[in-house]
């Protein structure tokens, strides 16, 4: 009884900072992924044009960005393009964030984007250009709202790594979820354990409606002519 | 009346493949046309290039030389639009191609809107009477996934029809039909060409071509072999080739 006793006050004390975190990792995630995407769905629209030079550039983006650890491209969004004497490179850490996580999540959504229009059938864009519609049009009445149903499945599970990813700007001083947990433990070192594992709970409050969205979202638009109605 | 609806004059294409080693010469210097209000079947065995010359006709393919023109319209002009030509040229495809994120109504409706520019009003007004012409008026809000081969392709040539076309270009429209929805859909075609509809049809329809075509092209290797009217070329194949065609599918 003592230890539930025990625990539950720890929980008490800790409870405000924790929400807190929760908090911040809630704003810096959502920020990251609504850039992101945004820099994602232009991106991977580009990459299905048909334009060689446009596909190989941000093929080499991808590259770029999924080759390297997102902790490596946070040390050097943060500590190192300041150094380059940029005014408007020098990031806040808030900032810096932000950027480096859009940019993170913007390389797995450009791939998303992309194979759900190659995903959607040939004669769907045939048929748009054979009743006279430009290829502007065809993209926006007829393959982009079908592609966009496929890629929901994906996307949500893209968005929980991104969610988990913010983990890491603990590194960088941003008072998230893991890092007032930190705090926490410099406080409590006895209780590290627990601590740790309140911070898991928290993570996974958040994380989990969004992966039983992904799976109910897989059943109802996981393919094409599986329709809204 | 004497200027052909279409006119093809000396058109050549090749396609380089990576899966064979040798370039396939698609279509070899055909030259034909089809004059206003006639029905030309094409037909032949496959791989003969009477898809590919089909689909250069709206330039869904380009060819690598020579010159088509649709009522007087070069198509493979730079210059064209080539949006405003193919909105005049209605094709109908071997699998339909109904768009999936909408329904029977909606596919006729939203390219009247998008590319003729009617109002919604109007559009829906025309996508009804169409409903009604190919015999599924009780359809017009079921998916493409809710109907059948015969139901969608029937849709797909309203959709056609919607345009307003001067031709109909069909690409093998009843290959991927059950057979008994065939002849509903071939019915629907023989409607059109008896209202003087000027139509290109490729199709493997024997009996359609008999009876609905004012003449017959037969190609094979990307060549016209032969052409009549369907009763000589039936009955009266002059080429070795047209024969043995013949004698295989009949």
């Amino acid at each position: 009884m003592e230890m539930i006793a025990d625990k539950l006050s720890i929980v008490q004390s800790l409870w405000p900072f924790l929400i807190k975190g929760l908090w911040v990792t809630f704003q810096i995630s959502m920020i990251s992924i609504l850039f992101g995407s945004l820099i994602g769905f232009t991106l991977g629209i580009g990459k299905t044009l048909g334009n060689v030079v446009l596909e190989k550039c941000i093929n080499a983006y991808l590259h770029i960005l999924r080759g390297s650890p997102y902790l490596v491209q946070l040390y050097i969004i943060y500590f190192v393009l300041p150094s380059l004497g940029i005014a408007w490179l020098s990031f806040d850490s808030y900032t810096a964030a932000i950027v480096s996580l859009s940019l993170y999540t913007s390389s797995y959504v450009t791939e998303i984007v992309a194979s759900a229009i190659f995903a959607v059938p040939n004669g769907q864009s045939e048929a748009a250009r054979s009743v006279g519609m430009s290829k502007t049009q065809t993209y926006r009445n007829v393959i982009i709202p079908q592609a966009l149903k496929l890629t929901i499945p994906p996307m949500a599970s893209v968005y929980v790594i991104v969610i988990k990813s913010t983990a890491v700007l603990s590194v960088i001083g941003i008072a998230e979820l893991t890092r007032q947990g930190e705090v926490a433990i410099m406080r409590m070192p006895g209780d590290i354990m627990f601590i740790y594992l309140l911070i898991a709970f928290f993570y996974f409050l958040y994380c989990y409606p969004v992966l039983r969205f992904s799976k109910w979202a897989e059943g109802r638009f996981g393919q094409l002519g599986n329709d809204l109605h | 009346m004497n200027n052909p609806m279409i006119v093809i004059d000396k058109v050549c294409k090749t396609y380089h493949l990576k899966s064979r080693p040798e370039p396939v010469r698609a279509l070899d210097n055909v030259t034909n046309h089809i004059d206003r209000g006639e029905v030309v079947v094409i037909i032949g065995p496959s791989g003969s290039g009477k898809s590919t010359l089909l689909r250069s006709i709206n330039r869904l393919n380009e060819i690598d030389s020579g010159t088509i023109t649709v009522d007087g319209v070069n198509v493979t002009a730079k210059k064209t639009n080539i949006n405003a030509l193919r909105a005049e040229v209605g094709m109908v495809f071997q699998h339909f191609n109904l768009f999936q994120h909408k329904t029977a109504m909606e596919n006729i409706v939203m390219p009247q809107i998008i590319v003729a520019k009617r109002s919604r009003k109007e559009a829906e007004e025309i996508a009804n009477d169409l409903l009604e012409k190919v015999g599924i008026p009780d359809r017009a809000n079921n998916y493409p996934s809710m109907l059948s081969g015969g139901q969608q392709q029937r849709v797909a040539i309203a959709r056609s029809l919607a345009m307003k076309p001067k031709v109909m270009l069909f690409d093998e429209a009843t290959s991927a039909l059950d057979p008994e929805t065939v002849g509903g859909v071939l019915e629907l075609m023989r409607g059109l060409a008896a209202d003087g509809m000027t139509m290109a049809v490729v199709t493997h329809e024997m009996g359609f071509a008999r009876e609905a075509a004012h003449r017959v092209i037969f190609m094979d290797e990307g060549a016209i072999i032969e052409e009549n009217n369907p009763d000589d070329f039936f009955d009266n194949p002059q080429s070795d080739r047209a024969q043995d065609f013949l004698r295989q599918i009949l």
